[in-house]
């Protein structure tokens, strides 16, 4: 399944019950919004690192990063192409 | 150890300052990440900026909002205000555009310091013109570096006394307009001097408040680093929401003081792995602004084993004004009570009410603008005058205060007040909404829900995505509802008032799922 999918998903059960996953659009904003709150933040983080097997550093993620489906999905990408070259590398 | 001073200028923030410049010029004032500044370039660059706003027109008691995030470069401003006799008006970067503009227009603020760019922009709102801000990069303050620091005033500087306002922080109100709470130097000096001699704050200390400016807390770091020349530790703004990366800051910067809200120490320990690490410089832990759950107040106490911790209290009008030591024997099973009163403050309780009333030296002068709500606020008992702190408590058998609750419908989460008034004043100012009513319920895990109930006028006519968009560009997020309901008909009391009471039961449903 394509990431923005599986997001949309994860955002719509946990955050909007009364809501599609397709009524999430990739530049809706989550966070800023008020859609997903402080503790709401960080059950998204842990949705992502333990689906994706990846790990945030400090600087990497904040409000801006994760408010929108279409950031967060690049995101985890550069994360994951991050974690391939270091396999690589190794 | 600064001793109290019994000058009448030797409670001006700004001058303290001067004087730890002009006594440790090459100490360390503040740490931001990798970005170290002493305290020779701290008070130059705040001069420097001082002079040009006085070259601009800045006039004392003008308003300077400073919209940035608690960084050098906004330290900096807050001392060039006071420097110029200003009244510094801090602004969370992220609170929605119509907030920010309100505030501007409440505090009709001269001039507006964001950041925008960098370095920070500053604009005249009266004339349009714009500053260029005057402090060198990191680089340049190398050679901009001032050896020696003129104990003197330069001459276009101002002259102020320590009953002139210094800021004015802006907390939520009741009727959907934010109101600023005006603070003058000596009520913030009465708090920071006292807590210098109590905790002992020493040059060599290193401070951490996570707080934003302006949250009263900041008062800590900020002016115990001017006055006792310890380092203020920045806590970046990007770390602050994720309570493992707080954890990794604390255990890798080697804080010897820190001063925050509960929840973040909650977070910490629950979902930040805190007991994993161990903190030997860690000598004091402050928190105040929100009650800490028992049971985690223990569990803190154990992952910081040789920290003093103490639960200080006081709403933004007094700061603090009582306060409690956490007893070594803490077991959690008994609530911590808010404690004795500061050597400052004068307390008492109204005895119909249980309303706890707080005087004294760290007193606001009023609402910036508003005398009508500082005189309904404010009263004097016996020559004493005195805020209603709308905080229900009762007295215990050693003299100290505990805090029951609230009397009116003010809530906190995170620390941060919230008027549940403001949210449905935000709410009504929607065309399609016709009746708001907003209840708050105790939550384990958010510490409280918030829960909208809406009557609109075409059923439907809004999605839930909808209106948390549309709250969002009005209320700072943590003022934003946890749930927000549609309701045909919102439940009235007999006389067709609002039945909260109704409407919180409902609430209590909601969040077990119903």
């Amino acid at each position: 399944m394509e990431i923005e999918t599986e997001i949309r998903e994860f955002v719509a059960a946990q955050y909007l019950p009364d809501a599609s996953a397709e009524a999430i659009t990739d530049t809706m904003p989550l966070i800023t919004s008020g859609i997903i709150d402080s503790i709401g933040m960080l059950g998204l983080v842990d949705f992502i690192e333990s689906s994706y097997a990846i790990e945030f550093m400090p600087r990497e993620i904040d409000v801006h990063a994760l408010d929108t489906v279409e950031r967060i999905a690049s995101l985890i990408r550069a994360k994951l192409s991050g974690r391939k070259m270091d396999v690589s590398l190794a | 150890m600064p001793e109290p001073d019994s000058k009448s200028d030797g409670d001006l923030l700004h001058e303290w300052l001067r004087e730890s410049a002009a006594a440790r010029p090459d100490a360390v004032a503040l740490i931001e990440e990798e970005r170290e500044t002493t305290f020779a370039e701290l008070f130059a660059q705040a001069q420097s900026l001082a002079l040009l706003f006085c070259e601009h027109g800045i006039q004392p008691r003008d308003r300077i909002a400073l919209a940035l995030p608690k960084s050098t470069d906004a330290i900096v401003a807050l001392f060039a205000a006071l420097l110029a006799g200003a009244i510094y008006v801090p602004i969370h970067p992220r609170w929605p555009r119509e907030r920010v503009d309100a505030v501007l227009a409440e505090c009709e603020a001269r001039l507006l310091i964001d950041c925008e760019s960098a370095p920070p922009r500053i604009a005249d709102l009266l004339t349009g013109a714009s500053i260029a801000w005057p402090a060198p990069t990191a680089h340049e303050a190398d050679l901009a570096r001032v050896p020696q620091v003129s104990p003197l005033r330069p001459g276009k500087l101002p002259s102020m006394r320590s009953e002139d306002t210094a800021f004015i922080l802006f907390t939520s109100g009741s009727t959907g307009q934010p109101k600023g709470v005006e603070l003058t130097h000596r009520a913030v000096s009465a708090f920071v001097r006292w807590t210098a001699r109590e905790f002992q704050i020493v040059s060599g200390d290193r401070i951490a408040c996570p707080s934003p400016l302006g949250f009263d807390l900041s008062t800590f770091d900020i002016f115990n680093m001017a006055l006792c020349g310890a380092t203020a530790v920045l806590v970046p703004d990007y770390i602050v929401w994720m309570p493992r990366f707080l954890v990794q800051f604390l255990s890798e910067s080697s804080v010897s003081c820190w001063y925050s809200v509960p929840s973040i120490l909650v977070g910490m320990l629950r979902e930040g792995g805190m007991a994993a690490h161990s903190y030997p410089h860690l000598r004091l832990i402050l928190f105040a602004g929100e009650v800490f759950p028992a049971p985690s107040l223990a569990k803190l106490q154990a992952a910081a084993p040789a920290a003093l911790c103490a639960n200080l209290y006081g709403p933004t009008e007094t700061n603090v004004v009582t306060w409690c030591r956490v007893p070594p024997s803490f077991d959690g099973s008994q609530p911590l009570p808010i404690g004795h009163p500061s050597p400052y403050a004068a307390v008492r309780i109204d005895e119909s009410s249980g309303e706890l009333l707080a005087g004294g030296d760290s007193l606001m002068r009023g609402y910036w603008n508003r005398p009508d709500e500082t005189e309904r606020r404010l009263v004097t008992l016996d020559g004493i005058c005195y805020y209603r702190t709308g905080d229900r408590v009762s007295p215990a058998s050693d003299g100290s205060y505990l805090f029951i609750g609230r009397l009116d419908r003010q809530v906190k989460r995170r620390g941060f007040r919230i008027e549940l008034g403001e949210i449905e004043a935000a709410l009504l100012s929607h065309e399609d909404i016709l009746e708001a009513a907003v209840v708050a319920v105790e939550d384990e895990q958010k510490g409280v829900m918030i829960a909208a109930f809406i009557r609109l006028s075409v059923p439907s006519a809004l999605t839930l995505a909808d209106l948390k968009a549309f709250c969002g560009r009005r209320l700072p997020l943590y003022m934003l509802p946890d749930r927000i309901v549609s309701l045909d008909a919102i439940s009235k009391s007999n006389r067709a008032k609002i039945d909260y009471l109704a409407l919180g039961k409902m609430a209590e449903r909601l969040k077990h799922g119903d």
